[in-house]
């Protein structure tokens, strides 16, 4: 047949030596590709040659620019070096870079893909000396709640975490900066689904949107949280005393004639004007903010105590671990309502 | 327990288009999900505002996701939605110069979506967009914008006109264009008014106006945009709507393919269809066309704008125009190696026309003769040169002077090819039009001739030719055909004098071009008159003329046919100029002569006639566009040689590739099948599975002699009745 002759042929020369020649350039491969090329110059990148080791400085700040690298293992590495270099740092000295340059490169990776990454950043985060981070917590809301309405449930489950974390580092902070407390509010009621009557129900899906993550019991974890938030925010100020006894101090240190002076004297506070929100958008009614726990309190009785009280109330129904955690939310809960406006 | 892995874990969890595939079909049992979603949105919007340049992709789902997604829902949840459309013109009004392109893209794609899901009225849509439009320095978000908005106002006009849209968006850009004039920005205005009006979209005075007021700017590129679109705007249109009406319906080939193919209800159903549309289209042909007002006839005071414009850009000599001021502003610029020299030879001779006095463009040609043509110059260039200027004296002869004239015929005797068919075009020119300023050697016989005999002579500055009808002559010529035709066939003289009535029916026929020849074909009644006088010259035209006044006139034919006799050999002009005065000329009259000039042009086409090098085409008129192709001429000819690989590309330019070399029968099989016809019974026995045919063969093999008989006769007798069924009338 004339074309297995013609195929028989084709087969043949594939194994057909070349033929050489003496005095002439060996013929060049098929697949040979020319990667010769002219440049005026030639620019060797600059390679680390010294012989000093960086300080430990360097270093930090070397991986603090990694963690926006692709790779989550990289991401993960990093955070852990920053985390143990923060914790093994002598007492009592100064973070090695200020928490204002940390914060925006450590906030995106709270949205991060990967389970690692986060927890390795919650530990980094926990790391951080409150005082430093009470004047940030503007900045850490919005990721928080972000995280929080993530429809990844691990990514809610951490920034949960991460909530409670900075309730415990900043309370106060937390519940009263622009935005904190409706919106906040607000993002908590959606991950447990207790927003409208119907999805409180106990026939309803629970958490409905997303799927659910690798770790086990959200819910409880979210109802924690919620308690410590509902503490900061509407709970009963078991500290008064404390502040009288602040304000004894502080009459104490002014001598004889001048009675409370500190209240006329410039607030110690980092950003004593915010409220006045001076070169900010304007804000409305959910990014205001609710500095007292008065207006906290009214806020709350309004908006969300029925759809709270609801929500309660089905998950005591449903009992097991879940009724348990409800239970710290409804004893918090009974206290503010007990206390009520204020005095 | 194994560890599930989990890979791609961001597009298992993070699934915003499951969500949203699910909300759309249930808005209501998603809703605490889109909530959730929504306070999500509003974090990273919180997150974006405070740092609107710095913003990054953050984890799996990015702001932009997440606009995507709020935007494809947006209509399912009104109430939760109040404010989002606003808080994207925000984002965008506010930040557009810094945003990544992406989301820049996202948030003007999420905007118009809103528009057309009715969460946003058109009017806050286009405020938007056009700010942008005009002040951002990105040319992507223009080109997106510009589209954006075109594509929105014309679905809000597409079923009835939104007068009130229209009126806003019309006034946003007058007041663009009169608010600046010196700035480009108007440039958006034009684009815009110009693209919608081509569109019919708007047609009415206040476009004009933007145009109007746009070609009085001080910006250039804003004029010529604005006289561009008085020059061409309805021309423009017209291709616009031929575009859209191109997809033709072969009629012919679906009836003829319903007759053969197999007949389904489908294939009835499209036939009817394609059927209908051609009807459509048939009779939208036949309507009137809807008026279509050109642009200036929509002008409040045309005359006023003409001499407005005028005088800001044309005798203002600051002006940095280049319209009829060309004239001026070329003199100064003309270097050969100018990029684009020849368009600017050829609009110049272009604007030049016989009125325009010679010593405006006596300096120029200088100036072109000095430049271009020179033996030092190459080849192309003094082509180049030289045919612009033959271009010039063909609308204005008297611009050359005798000299010059007689220097650039010279160049007759080049070894460029182009160079000598360039003069010697001009040569043939002024052989035509001014022999005597011509070397007596280089006239010619014609010429020569003439200029003795006196009848060439030079025209005068602003002096006109008589008009004619063209192609007068053609008709006249084949009038007289037939009439000697009809005449050889009632048998009588072929010069004699026809019967003035029976011409007379013939011409109030003529009149009425559609009506059936059946009532001037009875011709039984012959009246002869008795006072029939006899004629000898063609006497055509009388005709035509009414009995009432026959007499007199008969009487001054008589006489003009005595005159014409004595000069035979005056110009055939006059003759024809008779034909057109005389006589009325029908509607029949009109049609046979569009014919008639249409198949000179034909035969003058097929014949090839070897014209003169140089010399103008036949079908070309001094009216007709000019381009620069044409004032490059035969430059190519003296164009180097070409090396070996051209010369190879060239031969191999029309060839096909090696693979569509085919035998005929493959190609006319490939043929067959493009036209959807089947094969032949031979190609399918061919064709046919070898599988197939296997049991017959077999079966073949095994009958006996008695059966091959029977099978040999029955296929004899078969061929011979021809075919199973026998040829019919056997």
């Amino acid at each position: 047949m004339g074309a297995s002759a013609k195929r028989k042929k084709e087969r043949q020369q594939d194994f057909q030596k070349p033929k050489l020649k003496v005095g002439k350039a060996r013929a060049k491969p098929d697949n040979f590709t020319d990667t010769s090329f002219r440049s005026k110059a030639i620019v060797l990148t600059q390679q680390s040659l010294q012989l000093t080791a960086p300080t430990s400085n360097a270093v930090f700040s070397h991986h603090l620019s990694l963690l926006t690298s692709k790779s989550d293992s990289q991401r993960r590495d990093s955070l852990a070096h920053l985390t143990s270099s923060i914790a093994s740092r002598p007492v009592n000295s100064p973070l090695p870079q200020p928490v204002s340059v940390m914060l925006p490169s450590l906030l995106p990776l709270l949205l991060d893909g990967s389970n690692n990454v986060r927890t390795q950043l919650l530990k980094l985060l926990r790391t951080l000396p409150s005082s430093d981070v009470e004047d940030h917590v503007v900045q850490v809301l919005p990721y928080v709640r972000a995280g929080m309405t993530h429809l990844a449930a691990d990514i809610r489950v951490t920034s949960v975490e991460v909530l409670s974390w900075l309730v415990e580092a900043a309370g106060e902070q937390v519940v009263s900066c622009a935005g904190g407390w409706i919106k906040t509010m607000n993002c908590f009621l959606s991950v447990l689904g207790w927003h409208t009557e119907e999805s409180a129900r106990w026939s309803s899906n629970r958490a409905s949107f997303g799927k659910s993550g690798s770790q086990g019991r959200p819910m409880v974890k979210v109802l924690g949280a919620l308690a410590d938030f509902l503490e900061a925010g509407v709970g009963e100020p078991s500290t008064g005393n404390v502040e009288q006894q602040i304000e004894a101090d502080v009459d104490s240190a002014w001598p004889f004639p001048l009675c409370q002076t500190g209240h006329h004297m410039v607030s110690d506070s980092s950003a004593p004007y915010t409220y006045l929100n001076l070169f900010g958008q304007p804000r409305d009614a959910e990014g205001e903010m609710y500095e007292t726990r008065e207006d906290r309190f009214r806020v709350f009785a309004t908006r969300f105590l029925p759809a709270v009280d609801r929500g309660l109330k089905s998950a005591r129904e449903e009992g097991g671990e879940l009724g348990r955690a409800s239970s710290g939310v409804s004893k918090v809960l009974k206290g503010a309502l007990s206390y009520g406006p204020g005095p | 327990m194994v560890k599930r892995k989990l890979g791609a874990l961001e597009k298992v969890e993070a699934d915003l288009p499951n969500l949203q595939h699910k909300i759309r079909r249930d808005p209501k049992s998603y809703i605490e999900d889109f909530r959730a979603q929504h306070y999500q949105y509003e974090s990273h919007r919180e997150i974006f505002m405070s740092a609107p340049t710095s913003a990054t992709d953050t984890g799996i789902i990015s702001l932009r996701d997440l606009i995507d997604f709020i935007t494809h829902v947006a209509d399912c949840y009104p109430e939760i939605l109040k404010d989002f459309p606003q808080q994207l013109i925000d984002m965008l009004m506010q930040h557009h110069l810094v945003l990544e392109p992406e989301l820049r893209e996202k948030l003007v794609g999420s905007i118009v979506l809103l528009r057309k899901k009715d969460c946003l009225d058109s009017p806050t849509l286009l405020h938007t967009l056009f700010p942008i439009l005009i002040s951002t320095p990105s040319k992507t978000l223009r080109a997106l914008l510009f589209q954006k908005i075109l594509s929105e106002l014309r679905t809000s006009n597409s079923k009835t006109t939104n007068h009130k849209l229209n009126r806003t968006m019309q006034t946003v850009l007058f007041n663009l264009v009169t608010s600046d004039r010196t700035s480009s920005k108007a440039l958006w205005a034009i684009k815009l008014t110009r693209e919608l009006w081509k569109r019919q979209i708007w047609t009415d005075s206040k476009t004009v106006e933007i145009m109007k007021e746009a070609s009085l700017s001080e910006n250039e590129k804003v004029i010529i945009g604005g006289v561009r679109f008085f020059l061409g705007g309805d021309k423009e249109r017209e291709e616009m709507e031929d575009e859209s009406s191109d997809e033709e319906v072969d009629v012919a080939g679906i009836k003829h393919r319903l007759g053969i193919n197999k007949k389904t209800k489908k294939k009835a159903r499209v036939a009817q269809k394609a059927m209908q549309a051609h009807r459509k289209k048939e009779k939208k042909k036949n309507q009137p066309h809807a008026l279509n007002f050109s642009a200036l006839h929509l002008l409040h005071d045309p005359q006023g704008f003409a001499e407005n414009l005028f005088a800001k850009h044309l005798q203002n000599t600051r002006s940095k125009l280049k319209l009829e001021q060309k004239l001026c502003v070329l003199q100064n610029s003309l270097p050969p190696r100018q990029p684009s020299v020849t368009s600017f030879l050829a609009s110049l001779a272009q604007a030049s026309h016989d009125l325009v006095p010679p010593d405006v463009l006596e300096p120029l040609i200088q100036k072109i003769a000095n430049e271009f043509v020179s033996e030092a110059s190459a080849g192309e260039v003094a082509t180049a040169g030289l045919n612009a200027i033959r271009e010039i004296c063909v609308r204005q002869p008297l611009a050359m002077n005798e000299t010059l004239l007689q220097d650039l015929v010279m160049y007759k005797k080049s070894k460029d090819k182009g160079v000598m068919m360039a003069s010697k075009g001009l040569l043939s020119l002024y052989r035509d039009v001014g022999a005597s300023m011509l070397k007596k050697r280089d006239r010619g016989k014609e010429a020569a001739m003439g200029l003795r005999s006196g009848d060439r002579e030079q025209r005068r500055f602003g002096q006109e030719e008589a008009g004619e009808i063209e192609g007068l002559e053609l008709l006249e010529k084949w009038k007289e055909e037939e009439r000697r035709k009809r005449r050889l066939e009632k048998g009588l003289a072929s010069d004699a004098e026809d019967d003035d009535e029976e011409d007379e029916e013939d011409n109030w026929d003529a009149w009425n071009v559609e009506d059936d020849d059946d009532s001037s074909v009875d011709g039984e009644w012959i009246n002869v008159e008795s006072d029939g006088e006899i004629d000898i010259s063609d006497s055509e035209d009388e005709g035509k003329d009414r009995p009432s006044k026959k007499a007199k006139q008969d009487a001054e034919k008589a006489e003009e046919k005595v005159e014409e006799k004595k000069e035979e050999d005056a110009p055939r002009q006059s003759a024809f100029s008779k034909l057109a005065t005389t006589r009325i000329l029908t509607p029949a009259d009109l049609a046979k002569l569009a014919e008639l000039r249409a198949q000179a042009s034909l035969e003058s086409a097929v014949s090839g006639n070897k014209r003169r090098p140089g010399q103008l085409p036949q079908s070309r008129h001094t009216d007709d566009p000019l381009t620069a192709e044409e004032i490059e001429g035969l430059a190519a000819l003296s164009a180097a040689k070409l090396t070996r690989e051209e010369k190879i590309a060239h031969a191999k330019e029309g060839k096909t590739d090696r693979a569509d070399h085919k035998s005929k029968e493959a190609k006319r099989r490939e043929r067959k099948e493009d036209l959807g016809k089947s094969t032949t019974n031979k190609e399918k026995a061919r064709k046919k599975n070898f599988l197939m045919t296997l049991g017959k063969a077999r079966s073949k093999n095994k009958r006996s002699l008695v059966e091959t008989r029977a099978v040999l006769k029955a296929h004899h007798d078969r061929k011979k009745r021809g075919g199973k069924r026998g040829n019919i009338g056997n």
